[in-house]
């Protein structure tokens, strides 16, 4: 038995067949429950692993159709419009289903309907009932009047004027009902007869091209995996061939006997569709989830969607089987470490307009995108002048730049003498700057230490090796004293 | 001497392209040893020298190996760097890795000057970025020539990623060059992950540069290993003559951990920035630099020591910001400065 608190008494949410033979109820209190029977046994409720759950099984009814909708906290809706005929006919897919979900350890109730008010109906009010197209009013007529979906406010003033059906409030004019209970009852009523449409929110989006393979053997090899992979993807090439396109987004979904799904999606930087590419990114993508996943007693259905597509430009190979574009080289290469390290596995520096060191330059994820991210020149504008000798630049720069302790400099704005880098002394012999680099004062706040200004200097030391330091703040100008980085070193 | 070295280049390209198409490998005779096609040093070899290379397709170039520019440090690698190898160069300590960073970019300027428009890959452990600092292409491309959409860094969490990665990269020959920089002695980096990268870089024709920072020499497949740390770098040189207290050119300090030739040397290199090429000092310390016995291993570079030692005082830094008096020419040199002056 599992409760849950309402108000301020805990109450029964949910409980089962034995706790039901003891007469026991939901929404009853657990101090009555507890009166009557001393000795049941109470877990507290558990809402999101209860969510969790029912997302684990949304996911592998991904198995029958792409839309899958959740209903409230118990209850899933499957739009299998156009997918029965692949389970052989509507009977033998409600068994499946119902079979399955029974031999993963659920008891499920499950109705087909042609509308989903009344599916919801029959699952929950017949259980395992097939709805033939017409016949939703003779379903709904006998049951209660909580088949229609209503709030329990609409539903207990309906009762207390002794409509107590379905089928009576259907007999009942429209009009006073209407007036009466608010549009919601006639609009409820007119979804699951079918007058309305109704349409169910998937929780994931469609993918516009999906392959997939149920096999009576379920696979537990990677290897397999891999294989099974580029024989999906060559099947996938003749789709994409058809569209003229090539996936940008790729996901394999493995479902797993007992109910478990794994998906593994992965993005590539230009439109690929031959399959042994394909192949080749899964397998990065799954020699890095090795760990992750659980083959478990094997999967019996794997599917491969192309979540995103894009034009694709075919290119003439010469006879040598090369292709002049050696980019196409490039970003498979990256695709393959992405699929292996991560998004941020390849970085590719972008020159930007500051003249703050750091933000100079951004190292961003690998991209086939645009490759200049500065506007065109217009022809009419006047162009800051350029500097003839551009100001030196370190070869490496630490991410943060270090504090660094300086005893003494020689001149109040000049550089040190010698200072103390990582716990080890270094003497300066030669020094070249400062070179000031204002804070931008339009990012930064105007009392952050950091949005003081900096005097870099380029020093040697006596071993020949030369780093860039900088002092923030000025000496005797503010209350707070000025300290020294180590940002950079040269070659 | 030129056109028949172009035609060779010529024939060589065109019977690659046939044997790619029939799908045999070219096999042939290579003259590698002190006989590069390039420099017109020491062109004639020693008939013992030549040497029978099997090679995969792509790595059947006519010039394997890479002149560095320098003549004294090309005899001693016995033509230069080999193009299709794996190079190993080493810094003793972290605190060196701006200088052996900066002398595998300049290898690698080298290697874009003839391979145009093709990317270089650095690919570094998470560690080394944090300790070394994170290349910066503002100045990649000021101080060798290297845009910044020609980059592409990698940055691996562990050894192992950057190892796969670097493998990866190697067999490429659409990237100019790899650069693999890792620090200290790790295990997993021994003689066979060595083999492994240059064995792929052999068959792919692109040089894949080890950058060991803080690292003891050990045993490996790489035919070069070099040894470099940073040297004293010249005053700026303005038309009044040497700026005192400016930091001019980069400098580096090599010595040949292991070469093909197996010849022991030291040389003190600079980079020159505007002309993509290097120079060596010729200074008064270093005519004699090359040592009788070589070095012994894991004591300190010698050179590092003797930069010590300034032919230029250090700077009061009154110097620094008013260097125009620092730096008085001599009035023989005046008249000259002022000359152009007037032209302008």
């Amino acid at each position: 038995m599992v409760s849950h608190r309402q108000g301020n008494a805990q109450r029964i949410s949910a409980l089962d067949e034995r706790a039901e033979a003891l007469h026991l109820k939901r929404d009853m209190g657990i101090a009555d429950a507890r009166a009557m029977h001393p000795c049941i046994d109470i877990v507290e409720a558990d809402p999101e692993a209860d969510r969790r759950l029912l997302e684990g099984l949304a996911d592998w009814c991904d198995r029958y159709t792409p839309l899958v909708a959740l209903d409230g906290v118990d209850g899933l809706f499957l739009d299998v419009t156009g997918c029965t005929h692949l389970f052989g006919g509507e009977r033998a897919m409600l068994d499946d289903i119902l079979s399955r979900f029974f031999h993963q350890g659920f008891d499920v109730r499950a109705g087909l309907a042609p509308t989903p008010g009344a599916a919801w109906a029959a699952a929950r009010f017949c259980g395992d009932r097939i709805v033939g197209s017409g016949e939703e009013e003779a379903l709904l007529a006998p049951l209660p009047l909580a088949a229609l979906r209503i709030a329990p406010e609409t539903r207990a003033s309906l009762e207390s004027v002794g409509l107590r059906t379905a089928g009576a409030v259907m007999a009942a004019p429209r009009a006073p009902l209407a007036r009466r209970f608010g549009a919601s009852l006639l609009l409820r009523l007119d979804q699951a007869l079918g007058h309305l449409d109704e349409a169910i929110s998937p929780r994931l989006p469609v993918a516009p091209l999906s392959v997939e393979r149920h096999l009576v053997e379920p696979v537990t090899l990677t290897e397999d995996i891999e294989r099974l992979v580029g024989l999906l993807a060559t099947t996938l090439k003749t789709d994409l061939e058809r569209r003229g396109e090539g996936a940008r987004s790729l996901a394999l979904l493995l479902f797993r006997v007992d109910g478990a799904v794994s998906r593994i999606a992965l993005g590539t930087s230009r439109p690929m569709r031959d399959p042994r590419l394909i192949q080749k990114l899964f397998h990065e993508r799954l020699a890095a989830l090795e760990q992750d996943i659980d083959a478990g007693y094997g999967f019996d259905l794997v599917r491969l969607s192309v979540l995103a597509a894009a034009a694709f430009d075919m290119a003439q190979a010469d006879l040598t089987g090369e292709v002049a574009d050696d980019g196409a080289d490039i970003a498979l290469f990256a695709d393959r470490i992405r699929a292996r390290l991560g998004e941020g596995a390849v970085l590719r520096p972008v020159a930007f307009e500051s003249h703050l060191p750091e933000r100079a330059v951004a190292n961003i994820p690998f991209t086939e995108a645009p490759r200049r991210i500065t506007p065109p020149r217009k022809p009419g504008k006047v162009q800051a002048p350029k500097t003839i000798f551009p100001p030196e630049r370190p070869i490496r720069l630490f991410r943060a730049p270090e504090p660094i302790e300086v005893p003494a400099t020689e001149m109040p704005e000049g550089p040190p003498r010698n200072f103390r880098w990582r716990r080890a002394l270094y003497r300066v012999t030669r020094a070249e700057g400062p070179e000031r680099i204002a804070a931008e004062w339009w990012r930064e706040a105007p009392g952050d230490p950091s949005a003081s200004s900096r005097d870099y200097f380029r020093i040697e030391d006596a071993d020949g090796r030369r780093y860039w330091l900088y002092r923030q703040g000025l000496y005797g100008g503010s209350q707070v004293a000025p300290r020294w980085f180590m940002h950079g070193v040269f070659a | 001497m030129a056109i028949s070295a172009v035609a060779r280049e010529t024939v060589f390209a065109l019977r690659r392209q046939i044997a790619k198409i029939e799908g045999t490998l070219p096999e042939r005779l290579q003259a590698p040893a002190g006989a590069p096609l390039d420099t017109d040093g020491s062109a004639d070899a020693a008939p013992s020298d030549l040497t029978i290379v099997r090679r995969g397709l792509a790595a059947a170039l006519p010039d394997a190996f890479l002149p560095v520019g320098v003549e004294r440090l090309d005899a001693a690698l016995g033509g230069g760097l080999p193009k299709a190898a794996l190079s190993e160069i080493h810094g003793l300590e972290t605190r060196e890795a701006g200088a052996v960073a900066g002398f595998a970019l300049s290898l690698t300027s080298l290697i874009l000057k003839q391979a145009h428009g093709l990317p270089v890959l650095w690919i570094g452990t998470t560690e080394i970025f944090r300790e070394a600092g994170f290349p910066y292409a503002r100045g990649l491309q000021a101080s060798f020539g290297i845009a910044p959409e020609q980059l592409l860094f990698s940055e691996a969490p562990k050894l192992v990623d950057a190892l796969w990665v670097a493998e990866e990269a190697a067999r490429m020959t659409a990237l100019a060059a790899v650069i693999l920089e890792i620090r200290g002695n790790p295990q997993r980096l021994d003689l066979t992950a060595t083999r492994r990268l240059h064995a792929r870089a052999a068959s792919a024709g692109r040089p894949v540069f080890l950058l060991r920072q803080a690292a003891e020499p050990e045993p490996t497949a790489a035919p070069v290993r070099l040894i470099v740390s940073s040297a004293p770098a010249v005053p700026r040189v303005t038309v009044a003559g040497p700026l005192a207290g400016s930091i001019g050119r980069p400098a580096f300090t090599i010595a040949i951990g292991k070469s093909r030739t197996a010849l022991p040397g030291q040389f003190t290199l600079e980079w020159n920035p505007d002309e993509r090429a290097f120079d060596e000092r010729r200074g008064q310390r270093t005519e004699n630099s090359v040592p009788v016995v070589s070095l012994p291993r894991g004591r300190k570079d010698p050179a590092a020591a003797s930069g010590a030692v300034l032919a230029f005082p250090a700077p009061r830094s009154s110097d620094v910001g008013s260097s125009a008096t620092g730096g008085q020419p001599p009035p023989g040199q005046r008249a000259a400065h002022f000359g152009p002056r007037r032209a302008g």
